[in-house]
């Protein structure tokens, strides 16, 4: 199959990372019909149509003990029936037409999102999130937005992403100084560090470019004074019949990474998608 | 040829004579951007009988209609007066302007270069101040960063560049509409003040006007806004000279004076403004 989106979801018992990615392929077919997205889980999924494979997670769940559920992210590459693949966070939801994004990619072999945006379309200063980062000088990559074709670049980082993802520990001590060090592994980190082996950060990035990117609602990256409450606690959010984002008073575009566990439960975002698509 | 000019509006209240202002504003006007004035004012009458009227292209009357817009205003750190906020006719600049091009000011910008005659070469319709400076520079200027915390970037109204265009109507006609509904408008924009303000409410039409997004209907006026608050005192004036008497932080009442050539910078300190002013008009 030629290109389409991935995800990777696994239940914890308080999140519900299937619900998020059937809340994602619904927003998907509302604003891209003709994209095709696949599932990679070993959950129930309740909407089995709105993907175009379920694909069980391979070699094992090399996250079963763990809260953080990363340990599976490198299998991606392995797991994608396409041969240009989007992978995406699940807690995301698409909200215009991607095709420029993909006539885009075709340049790349591989590509990370290194900005991102607040809900207002200002760069986000990410640096509360991301001291790990500055401090290390790793570069800024997201891979909760990211592009691969299968291709023996891609190859090559992802088996690099497989040894530093099973050897976080070790890596993190060698690249990492000690009072930034995560106690956690970070899927994010693990694909810097990969990157810095390989030298490939320009040919992976683009400063110049602000797409693919995405509106990241994480809070502490807002600008706001004040971010002491959630960001759903700060500002409105609203959704039209037609399923138009506002945030605030910001019209959003786009992809929009919600972030907050219970966004799906407080918003009446799944309902309003649902009499749309007639799912 | 297209016709240039500045507008100003000077609505006097209790305790500030604006019209003094604008008298003073447009005879630097004339002397630094070589363009006429015209004024829209409640107070014709005072107006000719109090100063020389000739400075002014055009003097437009406008009904006196006093507002319930009270405001604290400061003179220095320590001293302040609440007065009426008669700010609420700028949404009809663009009907009562006899230019094509207009530089509407505010009569506390005190003009002393010629950097806004950029403004009539500039190939877009609609110039206004979002980036700014206090000259402080050591107080927060979040406030001048975005309307509220979580609301939308902040303009300036104290001068606005503008050409006749249809897309500028439309503008002005939805500034009259915020104007008019101030009190959704500034609910929906996370605004807790109930007190009208130009500043704000050209934001949220520039907001508007963008689609609800970030967008390029305003592009920014030659420059930065440099502005100094009402908690400073301009102290001496002096063609293009000032000397500012700036609060120092932390230290309540405490000044650092501070110096400009030739940099226009918006004044909100009235009451000191009023007072170089007359020193001005006493020595001819």
């Amino acid at each position: 199959m030629d290109k389409g989106i991935l995800v990777l979801a696994q239940n914890l018992p308080e999140v519900n990372y299937v619900k998020q990615a059937e809340l994602l392929a619904m927003s998907l077919q509302a604003t891209n019909p003709n994209v095709k997205i696949s599932l990679v889980t070993n959950n129930n999924v309740e909407f089995e149509n709105l993907f175009d494979n379920i694909i069980p997670v391979p070699w094992n769940d090399d996250a079963e003990n763990s809260d953080w559920k990363i340990q599976n992210r490198w299998k991606l590459y392995h797991a994608s029936p396409y041969t240009k693949t989007i992978v995406m966070d699940t807690d995301m939801l698409v909200l215009q037409d991607i095709s420029e994004w993909w006539k885009f990619l075709e340049k790349y072999k591989l590509f990370f999102t290194s900005k991102v945006y607040t809900y207002r379309g200002d760069i986000a200063k990410t640096s509360y999130y991301r001291k790990v980062f500055e401090v290390n000088n790793l570069p800024n990559l997201y891979a909760g937005l990211h592009y691969f074709e299968k291709s023996e670049e891609a190859q090559d980082f992802y088996h690099w992403l497989e040894l530093v993802v099973q050897n976080w520990q070790a890596f993190y001590e060698i690249f990492l100084e000690g009072v930034t060090r995560p106690k956690h592994i970070s899927i994010d980190v693990c694909a810097s560090i990969v990157s810095l082996i390989l030298g490939n950060a320009s040919n992976i990035t683009n400063s110049l470019t602000d797409y693919p990117s995405f509106t990241h609602m994480k809070k502490n990256c807002q600008g706001w004074v004040d971010s002491s409450s959630n960001w759903q606690d700060r500002v409105g959010f609203y959704i039209s019949r037609d399923c138009n984002i506002k945030i605030g008073n910001y019209v959003q575009t786009g992809i929009l990474h919600y972030t907050e566990k219970d966004f799906i439960e407080k918003s009446p975002v799944i309902e309003r998608y649902r009499n749309l698509l007639n799912v | 040829m297209k016709s240039k000019g500045a507008f100003l509006i000077a609505r006097n209240n209790a305790q500030i004579d604006y019209v003094k202002q604008a008298v003073f504003l447009a005879k630097r006007v004339k002397k630094y951007l070589d363009i006429p004035t015209t004024v829209l004012t409640d107070s014709v009458d005072y107006l000719k009988t109090t100063y020389d009227e000739t400075v002014f292209d055009r003097i437009i009357p406008l009904d006196y209609n006093p507002q319930k817009n009270e405001r604290v205003y400061f003179d220095g750190a320590l001293y302040q007066k609440q007065a009426t906020f008669n700010n609420r006719a700028r949404c009809q600049v663009y009907d009562l302007t006899p230019y094509d091009e207009t530089v509407l000011l505010d009569t506390d910008y005190i003009v002393s270069n010629n950097l806004l005659k950029q403004c009539f070469n500039s190939q877009e319709d609609f110039l206004i101040y979002k980036e700014s400076k206090d000259i402080a520079e050591v107080r927060d200027e979040q406030e001048f960063k975005y309307i509220s915390d979580t609301g939308v970037p902040f303009y300036w109204a104290t001068c606005v560049y503008f050409k006749k265009t249809k897309t500028n109507e439309i503008f002005f006609n939805l500034l009259q509409h915020i104007e008019e509904e101030w009190d959704h408008y500034r609910r929906v924009y996370q605004i807790t003040s109930s007190l009208f303000r130009n500043d704000f409410a050209f934001s949220i039409a520039i907001h508007i006007m963008n689609g609800f997004t970030k967008g390029d209907f305003a592009q920014e006026m030659p420059g930065k806004m440099l502005y100094t608050t009402d908690k400073d005192v301009l102290e001496q004036l002096e063609d293009d000279k000032m000397m500012f008497l700036v609060e120092k932080k932390n230290y309540l009442g405490e000044y650092t004076a501070l110096c400009t050539k030739g940099q226009t910078i918006h004044v909100m300190n009235k009451f000191s403004l009023n007072r170089i002013i007359d020193k001005e008009l006493s020595n001819g």
